[in-house]
């Protein structure tokens, strides 16, 4: 009898657990917030979230939120950061989940594609802060003649140099390929380590922009290469390779570049053990603080003879900033974009991370961002790499470089990288 | 019978928590990978077994992931299995000594694997690592290397940082094998006139069987999904030469943003683990008995 009572007694918990368990889960995702901006029709606090990938702006991000919440203080900001590696996985999560990244950030490029492909950006093309950007440095953002995310960040993916070093041994940026290499050599002679190349991580998907934006000036070259119409054993793309190689083979890179992360690159430049960091402007401010004495310039690759030479450099404009057309605070979440849009607050955080910014007339306060700003003026291509949407694709390119520095010929890195991109083609 | 029928319903919990968190995702991705599901919209379109077909006949980095698998799991197979069998016939009495080692080859097991990643990344590192270091200081330039940067040796860098790891584990199971043997055997066979070797290969081998099925089996199934090491220390790099199946699904799904095909491959992934292990517990299996 007593067994009976017992077993009555697990089998009704067991039960009451199987239920309550399916309930909960039945409604996980029924359960909405059908009052649109209900708290801040109520006068309560709204909770407003911001997901990014830029863990070295917490601080200066952390000041700018406080000043938004005291200028709202019916809204709260809610930030988190995701290492880049892992921010797409992990963006998309949220932002189908609609509860959180009410504000986000993004990458140009294939990101920005399947996000905007989604339909998860609120559309804001009649947002009145769009007034507050340079419009040419708003087009990674649209789409349809839509603007759906505002790049807040421009970034030079171009090398980093040493202008004491480069001072000292009388040396100026080249103006085209046999330069460079001159350049290279004499640094080499003198004991520097010419360019310090992240091989392992970052390097190919950066410096492949600059050292291929001359030999091919066609903005579409990588639509046509994925659609078939154009090939990587192309002459140009060939070209390319072979002028890797040849950096690589007269040791032009440091010894082992291809086990060299972004780091213990960036440490060499630091360390002045190297004249040139193939990364982009982005690492100045990292270096700057690794090394105060450290005078620091942009320079680029010119790969063809100067007469040939269309472009000078290249800018990404990054770190879009939109809103999830799914957030239930969309008025709150747009506040707070029109606030990080102001001029005073955008010289804030460009000042403050040391990151040059896409919003008109902010004054920079350091001899980098001043320098790197006077990059605006030239003729730059945005970065190419970023407009090959298939990241099986970019990733076949970019380990073409790798493998020519691995010693592979040129020519057989860029047939081997063409059979991947012909397979995705075909898939 | 009534008794019987109760004791199912203990069942129940462990077996609602294995649908839910174990059937339903695997069932769920046999559905996805039948799909072109790109991660984030919420429309998709069937393609039959165009994923498949895609990554036995179509995907030459699907084939390359495989054949680094197979390469990481063989290394890692017989060096972690040989290696802990020897530390635990050296360390086999409990003296105070060999506990204390016992415990010191333990040590790496617990420390999460992305710290070891990353440890033996700055260890590796051709600039700044130690190891090179260590190599010049001592006269011997010539075997310094660029262990992580060279398509041809990174992936058997990370096979050894895995053996490195885990050896001391597979060592607690194979010194629990050992000491179980009864003392009669091995006093049997040195009467009979056996040297240590024909101990070993008629007493000490049949005899952890069991054992050498667990570590065997363990190590295979872990070696194919070394996801954390390779993903924190090469990243599949160079060239794809630390490709694996595990890391290969991960860049398809979350890189290429291609949900569906990457479904597809966990699938391709799952029935490969199966039909090694399958394979391995029969051939040991066999052994044993």
């Amino acid at each position: 009898m007593k067994r009976g009572v017992n077993m009555k007694k697990i089998t009704v918990t067991i039960l009451m657990f199987l239920i309550s368990a399916l309930v909960v889960a039945g409604c996980g995702n029924s359960s909405t917030n059908s009052g649109k901006e209900a708290g801040e029709s109520s006068g309560k606090t709204t909770k407003i979230s911001f997901i990014h990938w830029r863990g070295e702006d917490v601080k200066v991000f952390d000041g700018l939120i406080a000043e938004f919440e005291k200028a709202n203080p019916t809204i709260k900001v809610e930030m988190n950061v995701f290492p880049s590696e892992q921010y797409l996985a992990n963006a998309q999560a949220k932002l189908l989940d609609g509860a959180s990244g009410d504000v986000f950030a993004s990458f140009p490029g294939a990101q920005f594609g399947s996000i905007s492909k989604a339909e998860l950006y609120a559309e804001l093309s009649d947002a009145d802060f769009a007034a507050n950007y340079s419009p040419n440095l708003l087009a990674a953002g649209q789409k349809d003649g839509k603007q759906l995310a505002f790049p807040y960040q421009l970034v030079y993916n171009q090398p980093i140099y040493n202008k004491t070093i480069f001072e000292k041994l009388n040396l100026t940026p080249p103006n085209d390929w046999e330069q460079f290499l001159q350049l290279c050599e004499t640094l080499k002679k003198n004991g520097y380590i010419p360019i310090a190349f992240p091989g392992a991580d970052i390097g190919p998907g950066q410096f492949i922009n600059s050292m291929m934006m001359n030999n091919n000036t066609d903005e579409d070259i990588w639509a046509k290469v994925e659609s078939g119409q154009a090939k990587l054993t192309d002459e140009w793309f060939v070209r390319t390779l072979s002028q890797f190689k040849e950096l690589n083979d007269k040791e032009y890179f440091q010894k082992d570049s291809l086990g060299t992360s972004k780091d213990i690159a960036g440490s060499l430049f630091a360390q002045e053990k190297a004249a040139m960091l193939a990364t982009g402007s982005y690492m100045m401010s990292g270096m700057k603080q690794q090394n105060p004495n450290i005078e620091l310039g942009l320079l680029a690759p010119i790969t063809v003879a100067a007469d040939q030479a269309v472009y000078e450099g290249i800018h990404t404009t990054t770190f879009m900033l939109g809103v999830n057309a799914l957030s239930k605070h969309k008025d709150a979440a747009i506040k707070f974009l029109a606030f990080l849009s102001e001029k005073q607050n955008a010289e804030k955080y460009a000042n403050g991370t040391g990151q040059l910014v896409t919003v008109k007339d902010v004054s920079y306060k350091t001899p980098e961002l001043q320098h790197s700003a006077t990059w605006m003026d030239k003729k730059t291509r945005f970065q190419p790499r970023y407009l090959i949407a298939n990241a099986a694709n970019e990733k076949a390119v970019t380990t073409s470089v790798q493998a020519v520095i691995a010693g592979k010929t040129a020519e057989e890195a860029a047939k081997n990288a063409q059979a991947l991109i012909d397979q995705n083609i075909k898939k | 019978m009534k008794h019987s029928k109760t004791l199912y319903l203990f069942v129940l919990p462990g077996l609602f928590m294995y649908l839910l968190f174990f059937v339903y995702p695997t069932l769920n991705g046999l559905v996805l990978s039948f799909t072109d599901w790109e991660g984030i919209s919420s429309h998709w379109n069937w393609v039959g077994f165009d994923n498949y077909k895609r990554m036995l006949f179509n995907d030459d980095i699907f084939q390359t992931a495989l054949t680094n698998n197979l390469k990481f799991m063989l290394v890692v197979v017989i060096f972690q299995t040989s290696i802990s069998l020897i530390f635990a016939i050296l360390l086999l009495k409990n003296s105070k000594s060999n506990v204390f080692f016992r415990a010191l080859y333990f040590f790496p097991t617990i420390i999460s694997s992305i710290s070891v990643a990353f440890i033996w990344a700055f260890v590796f590192n051709p600039n700044v690592g130690v190891l090179n270091l260590l190599l010049g200081k001592a006269g011997l330039e010539a075997l310094a290397q660029n262990w992580l940067g060279d398509p041809k040796l990174a992936i058997y860098s990370i096979a050894f940082v895995k053996v490195w790891a885990h050896a001391g584990q597979m060592m607690v199971i194979f010194v629990a094998g050992l000491q179980s043997i009864p003392e009669e055997l091995y006093e049997a066979v040195y009467l009979d006139g056996a040297t240590n070797w024909q101990a070993f290969k008629n007493v000490t081998w049949p005899m952890i069987a069991p054992a050498a099925t667990i570590v065997v089996a363990y190590t295979t199934i872990q070696s194919f999904k070394a996801f954390d090491l390779i993903f924190a220390m090469t990243g599949g790099g160079p060239i794809y030469s630390t490709e694996i199946l595990s890391t290969y699904i991960y860049h398809t799904a979350f890189q290429g943003s291609e949900f569906g095909y990457a479904a597809a491959q966990s699938m391709g992934f799952m029935v490969i683990i199966a039909l090694i292990t399958m394979g391995q517990f029969k051939l040991l299996k066999g052994r044993s008995s």
